[in-house]
């Protein structure tokens, strides 16, 4: 009954707290707000960065061009050898047909080309098995596996285009973004501890005469104590509301925007509902805690005697 | 109902507040405290709302051994003892009924109970009329009233008062004198520190004079002895 009658107290002293030093508390939110607006900025710019390494990943092929008339039965036994790599993450044959198709399709409207192609008899082109390894590190080992005796003979050439130099600095990127991202989160916590800690100071500054009447008339430590808890805690969802909302307009709005530079498919606003669970608990535990904390430790400095 | 035994108090380094006092208050007692400017009266004061700890010896209240009361037992000592202390002000941003109620809803009483106790404090002041008035719109004297009722709420064994009329002028200052006696004269013992001999002289009570941080004198039907 008692604790009952007091939570109830103890809250509605804490949004009392929060409503008499208003401007105070709204900055406070403000700084709260920027700091975790910061970490979403990271993790998003982050989402992005795998986006792009994936996507150019995606990119890299080995087409194996096999010579003209080679027999199906080796074309297909080359496929199935490939495909049974647990490196390779997709096969796929082009015919000689399909590729001479091509051909004519790209050089469509250069007429030299076409009749040069015309004076020939028959299908200059051979298949092609185009080949996807699951990571750019495994080329190496794929090129070498393509040496098989049972079909290198009918392998007229080997094209790997890598791409290797572009992905590299894409990495490189993200990984300084990264150990940036990473300093700016603890300056922003450290901003944050330091102004939480110093808003509810100045609270219980101006609220010293209650506390003094307060623990005078008999109030516990706890009552004392408990409303800049929560008061900070109120803070802190405030805060966090905010940012969120933030983060889900802005993530809607940008999203159409870069959607070109990723053929399309930024992956922004999915990576972010994807993984809002995650991200909220994460960042909400965090500030909960911090901002607890750190109002725990300011009142706890007026209630020594 | 309170014991002092060879109780010493020593601010560091080498201030001396209190020095070997001993006495006994019996319940439904009206003492005077009086004494020089530094003679050591509000140190005698709050140590027995634990607000200061006796360096030396040993103070009880009702059977309680508060020298070396814990910090989390301090709420529970001072809801049976009433305080009224010259700085102990109203809450300016609270009414008169709020800054009375306020001392109950710490100790976590309902508000039903409140709503109960709150009107009957105010009516023994004489300030339900009052009630909804802010402390900066009633008179120094009533203020010092309003104190008193918060001071009451628990319905204390002991009501301690340290220079309660210290601000107020003859006729305000009578009224509370007055009030402290009815309040006595319900079974409250009343502990209070003044520098006013008249209010002294004309209790007709038990007067402990200190000087010095020790016990002078200490009469049944004492007066105010001290030069002025
Ligand atoms: N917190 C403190 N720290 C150090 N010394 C103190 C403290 N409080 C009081 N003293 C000293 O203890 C002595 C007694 O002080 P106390 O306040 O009890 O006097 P008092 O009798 O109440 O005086 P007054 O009539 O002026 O209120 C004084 O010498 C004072 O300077
Ligand atoms: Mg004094």
């Amino acid at each position: 009954m008692t604790i009952h009658i007091n939570s109830w107290r103890i809250i509605v002293a804490a949004w009392k707290h929060f409503v008499r030093n208003i401007w105070l508390s709204l900055t406070t939110v403000f700084v709260l707000f920027l700091a975790i607006l910061s970490v979403n900025v990271l993790v998003g710019v982050n989402a992005l960065l795998m986006n792009a390494v994936s996507l150019l990943e995606n990119k890299v092929d080995v087409s194996v061009y096999f010579k003209a008339d080679t027999a199906q039965g080796v074309l297909d036994q080359a496929k199935f050898f490939v495909m049974g790599l647990p490196q390779v993450r997709s096969a796929e044959l082009v015919s000689a047909d399909q590729a001479l198709d091509a051909f004519k399709k790209r050089h469509a409207g250069d007429d030299t080309t076409l009749s040069a192609l015309n004076e020939i008899d028959g299908n200059p082109l051979g298949a092609t098995l185009i080949v996807k390894a699951k990571r750019t590190s495994d080329y190496t080992f794929l090129l070498e596996a393509l040496q098989n005796p049972q079909f290198n003979f009918a392998i007229e050439s080997k094209n790997f285009e890598s791409h290797e130099d572009a992905i590299q600095r894409v990495r490189l990127i993200g990984q300084s973004v990264r150990s940036f991202g990473v300093g700016l989160i603890a300056v922003f916590a450290a901003f944050s501890v330091l102004i939480v800690f110093n808003t509810i100071r100045v609270a219980i500054y101006t609220q010293r005469e209650e506390i003094g009447v307060m623990r005078l008339v008999g109030a516990s430590n706890a009552f004392v104590r408990w409303p800049f808890v929560i008061e900070g805690l109120f803070l802190a969802g405030l805060a966090l509301f905010a940012a969120t909302a933030i983060v889900a307009v802005s993530v809607t709005w940008l999203e159409p925007h870069i959607n070109p530079f990723f053929d399309g498919q930024a992956g922004l606003v999915e990576y972010f509902m994807v993984h809002a669970q995650q991200l909220l608990l994460i960042q909400g535990l965090g500030l909960g805690v911090l901002v607890a904390l750190s109002s725990w430790a300011a009142v706890g400095r007026y209630l020594k005697k | 109902m309170i014991f002092l035994e060879h109780v010493s108090k020593m601010y560091p380094p080498d201030v001396h507040g209190l020095r070997d006092i001993s006495l006994h208050i019996q319940p439904g007692e009206f003492v005077s405290i009086v004494g020089q400017s530094g003679a050591g009266k509000t140190t005698l004061a709050k140590m027995l709302i634990a607000e200061e700890r006796a360096t030396r010896g040993k103070v009880t209240i009702g059977g309680w051994d508060i020298t070396h009361i814990k910090n989390r037992d301090v709420p529970f000592l001072r809801r049976q003892i009433g305080v009224v202390f010259q700085d102990f002000k109203l809450l300016a941003q609270k009414t008169v009924y709020e800054n009375v109620a306020f001392a109950l809803e710490v100790a976590g009483i309902t508000g039903k109970r409140i709503r109960e106790v709150v009107p009957q404090v105010l009516k023994i002041v004489g300030l339900e009329e009052k009630a909804y008035r802010f402390p900066r719109q009633i008179s120094g004297g009533e203020q010092q009233r309003v104190v008193i009722a918060r001071a009451l709420v628990h319905r204390p064994k002991i009501l301690l008062a340290d220079e309660p009329t210290g601000n107020l002028d003859t006729i305000n200052t009578r009224e509370i004198i007055e009030l402290l006696q009815k309040i006595n004269s319900f079974g409250t013992t009343i502990v209070l520190v003044t520098h006013n001999r008249e209010v002294v002289n004309s209790l007709r009570r038990r007067v402990i004079t200190l000087g010095q941080g020790k016990v002078v004198s200490d009469h049944a039907e004492g007066k105010y002895l001290l030069p002025t």
